[in-house]
């Protein structure tokens, strides 16, 4: 329950909803309170419930009453408004005025308010700025006629029974507004699934900086726009809507439910970053200020040489140097302005003068350690070159030496006059010992090429002939092997900077190869794409044999199909046609396809 | 032919011993020697008409024996090495090899080499000078246009008609490369279309017939990617 409660309440739908109704009800709530604000009715009719006790009676009436008798009083003016028609009696010890005896007045307690002695002995709270109009030595009596208070008392009533269903809608939206807010403050962020807090809807991505002041500046924007509105218009307070009340209206809804949109979208996603606790981290001030730190780290940060004590030494001298320098330069403008002497000014220049001797001495004697280094450590690399060099060299000739023994001796013996099972014998050893060869010369072709050592012959040369040439040697194995080879070449010469014989022995190789281990009745095929920087050749052909390997693994063991190691051949074919490639400036791939063995070579072109 | 007396010099006392028996079998008289000092030694107390000479000897390498041989003498040396790089071949034919055999060499192509330069110098040693204006000489090759004969260390060789005009084309201009295009419209006096196959298979038939081990061709070169060529010997 209180997960399916949950997983309801975070869920989006319910989001968007809670939000438009927050919208839409502060809308509606702006709405009434500007219709009640310019309708007829004075909003007081809800706090006071009788009229006598209002601000509008004695702003209205009361007021108005004193002003017109003391005016009346002191011009001996006739003009007493007819309405209401209120009982007066007025004196300032002197003169007397009044349409009333004083004893009659005196009787009307109800709505008797009078002024003696510089005080208001009733209704003593009401008329403050009483004085402007009344001078300190008056005795002021009023009565209101209680027909007329009677009157505006029920018509006090009639009001405020129109009025506040209007507040209670008010009051209600404005609450269900605030309820979606809590609601949607609760919520933001959270969904159903996790306790996270997410953000990563596209406002959040903008800085919360940004986002406050962009929330304030739109709420400033809203607030000033309805003023605008409210001042601009001429409205005759009424409860009946005129034009000028449908602008009004339709104008504040169109602010506040845009206004209260923008604002709500900001700070909901202001909301989720303090949730996130990710408010201030997440601000423009604060990125700016953490790339300066950065930067400025970055200056005096020497953990990228760790492992180079040299470097370090010079990094560090270097950042005390700069600082140094600056703090000279600074110190000298410092001691210039105060002790306005160009002497004391030129103290620092000194000191800088020595710093920079220092620097220089110091790196200098770094320099030279850097150098030494180096040197050595060339040295060592061409030394170990030199051993890898002269271990192939070695380990070749000792292993050269005893086969040639063993291939001249195998000779020798086959011409003997041996019985029919040496005969075999000795066939089998020719054969193998013939294999053996092959094998050495091609492992140390691949060790001189993968070690770098593979003496290279560059030339312009074109690529498109090179294929030719290599199969039209081939012909011969091509024949016997009865397997079909087609090409696709190029209608131009593609001219490459390559080794031309390392070249013929790659494709030898390649194409001796698919030769060998496809399938009967297939074919083979060689396709040659160029473009305007480089020249892609791929020899495709179909497997006779389940390739169970990868593309690597071709080229990394010693591979070839397991039931074909017995033939002739040393294994290393397509190794050393990778290698020589890498080494004759071209890159070598091969992708296996179900049956498709495929190999891409490419290279760059030259353009001649 | 006299029974040729042929000097092996290796370190190696099976491999020499070896040689010995190889070259006996084929008739010819042998003489051994372990080291480059032994060798010169020998040559002092016998006339020799060919050397087999390892590089890497102890007391004194091969390369230096050969050249102390040559300061004195022509006879055909044939170098022996488990050095296999271009390099070193061209190095040891430069310093006055005759011949360059690689480690571990086939006895049959080290025979035939042997019989190709004992050949050469005995039967065409003086030959050479009288050679008239219609034969083209490179090396052991000497074409004779004029009699559409070609023979490979005085050993008469047969081509066909073009096999020939493609040689006798290449051998004119011993040192240069030519494309296939360019050979084709030479020797087919056709537009050249499409014909690297067709040249290239000649060359190689021409190959097989003219060289040693085809394989490691020493006249009939191909630049790979760019055309064909006789080497200039």
């Amino acid at each position: 329950m209180v997960i399916k409660l949950r997983r309801f309440s975070r869920s989006k739908i319910t989001k968007f909803i809670a939000f438009t109704l927050a919208v839409l009800s502060l809308t509606a709530a702006m709405g009434y309170l500007i219709y009640l604000d310019n309708s007829d009715i004075k909003m007081e009719t809800i706090f006071v419930k009788e009229y006598s006790k209002s601000e509008t009676f004695l702003y209205r009436d009361l007021s108005r009453a004193i002003r017109d008798v003391s005016n009346h009083f002191i011009n001996d003016t006739d003009s007493i408004y007819p309405e209401p028609k209120y009982l007066y009696y007025i004196t300032d010890g002197v003169k007397i005025k009044h349409n009333e005896s004083l004893a009659d007045i005196l009787e009307h307690k109800d709505y008797l308010y009078m002024y003696k002695n510089q005080q208001w002995e009733y209704g003593e709270n009401t008329y403050k700025n009483v004085q402007s109009y009344v001078d300190d030595n008056y005795t002021l009596y009023l009565v209101f006629p209680e027909e007329y208070m009677m009157q505006m008392q029920s018509q006090w009533e009639e009001d405020r029974a129109w009025f506040l269903p209007y507040v209670v809608l008010m009051l209600v939206s404005a609450v269900l507004a605030l309820l979606c807010i809590i609601f949607l403050i609760g919520v933001t962020g959270r969904s159903a699934d996790d306790k996270e807090v997410h953000l990563n809807s596209y406002v959040d991505r903008i800085y919360s900086d940004i986002q406050l002041i962009a929330m304030l500046f739109t709420l400033y924007m809203w607030l000033s726009g309805l003023s605008d509105v409210l001042r601009s218009t001429y409205i005759t307070n009424s409860r009946v809507l005129s034009m000028e009340h449908y602008y009004v209206l339709i104008m504040t809804g169109i602010l506040t439910f845009a206004g209260s949109t923008i604002c709500g979208v900001l700070f909901l996603s202001l909301v989720r970053k303090i949730k996130a606790k990710r408010l201030v981290k997440h601000s423009a001030i604060y990125a700016c200020l953490s790339a300066i730190s950065r930067f400025i780290r970055s200056f005096f940060d020497d953990s990228r040489f760790e492992h180079f004590p040299l470097t370090k030494s010079l990094n560090r001298r270097q950042v005390i140097f700069t600082v140094a320098s600056a703090g000279m330069v600074f110190l000298s403008l410092f001691f210039l302005v105060v002790t306005r002497s160009f002497l004391v000014g030129l103290l620092p220049v000194f000191a800088e003068g020595a710093i920079i001797y220092w620097y220089f001495y110091e790196n200098r004697k770094t320099f030279d350690e850097i150098n030494l280094g180096f040197q050595e450590s060339l040295q060592e690399q061409m030394k170990s070159e030199r051993m890898k060099v002269d271990l192939i060299t070695n380990v070749s000739h000792d292993l050269k030496t005893p086969l040639t023994s063993i291939i001249s001796y195998v000779d020798l013996l086959s011409k003997e006059e041996l019985p029919e099972s040496a005969r075999d014998y000795v066939n089998i050893l020719a054969d193998k010992s013939g294999r053996l060869k092959n094998i050495v010369s091609d492992l140390f072709d691949l060790a001189k090429s993968t070690s770098g050592n593979l003496p290279l012959d560059m030339e312009n040369l074109d690529l498109r002939k090179l294929i030719e040439q290599t199969l039209g040697d081939m012909e011969d194995e091509i024949e016997r092997s009865e397997i079909r080879i087609k090409t696709r070449l190029t209608e131009t010469p593609v001219y490459i900077y390559s080794d031309g014989k390392k070249l013929y022995r790659v494709f030898q190789n390649i194409i001796g190869n698919a030769l060998k281990y496809s399938l009967q009745g297939t074919r083979v095929f060689i396709e040659m794409d160029m473009d305007d920087k480089s020249v892609n050749v791929t020899v495709k052909n179909t497997a006779s044999y389940d390739m169970d390997f990868t593309a690597e693994e071709v080229l990394q063991r010693f591979t070839r199909g397991d039931e074909s190691r017995t033939t002739e051949g040393s294994g290393l074919g397509l190794s050393i046609a990778e290698s020589f490639t890498w080494a004759c400036g071209g890159r070598f791939k091969v992708e296996i396809d179900g049956d498709q063995f495929k190999v891409k070579l490419e290279w760059p072109v030259v353009q001649v | 032919m006299d029974t040729a007396r042929i000097l092996v010099a290796d370190d190696d006392r099976e491999i020499a011993g070896a040689i010995e028996k190889l070259l006996v079998r084929e008739g010819y008289e042998v003489i051994k020697a372990f080291n480059g000092m032994e060798a010169l030694d020998a040559l002092v107390s016998n006339k020799v008409q060919l050397i087999i000479l390892d590089i890497m000897m102890p007391k004194l390498d091969g390369l230096s024996t050969m050249m102390k041989i040559r300061d004195s003498m022509n006879i055909p040396i044939i170098l022996l090495s488990a050095k296999s790089e271009d390099t070193d071949k061209i190095l040891g034919l430069s310093m006055g090899a005759d011949d360059y055999v690689t480690k571990p060499f086939n006895p049959q192509e080290l025979i035939a080499r042997v019989r190709s330069q004992l050949r050469r110098y005995l039967l065409l040693g003086d030959k050479d000078s009288v050679s008239s204006a219609t034969k083209l000489v490179v090396g052991g090759l000497c074409l004779d246009a004029e009699k559409a004969e070609l023979t490979v260390d005085g050993e008469p060789v047969k081509l066909t008609a073009k096999e020939f005009k493609i040689l006798e084309f290449l051998m004119r201009n011993a040192g240069c490369v030519f494309s296939a295009e360019q050979i084709y419209e030479r020797v087919w006096q056709e537009t050249a279309y499409s014909v690297e196959n067709t040249v290239m298979v000649h060359i190689r038939r021409i190959r097989e017939k003219i060289e040693i081990n085809p394989k490691e061709p020493k006249y009939l070169k191909v630049v790979w990617g760019i055309g064909y060529k006789i080497e200039k010997i």
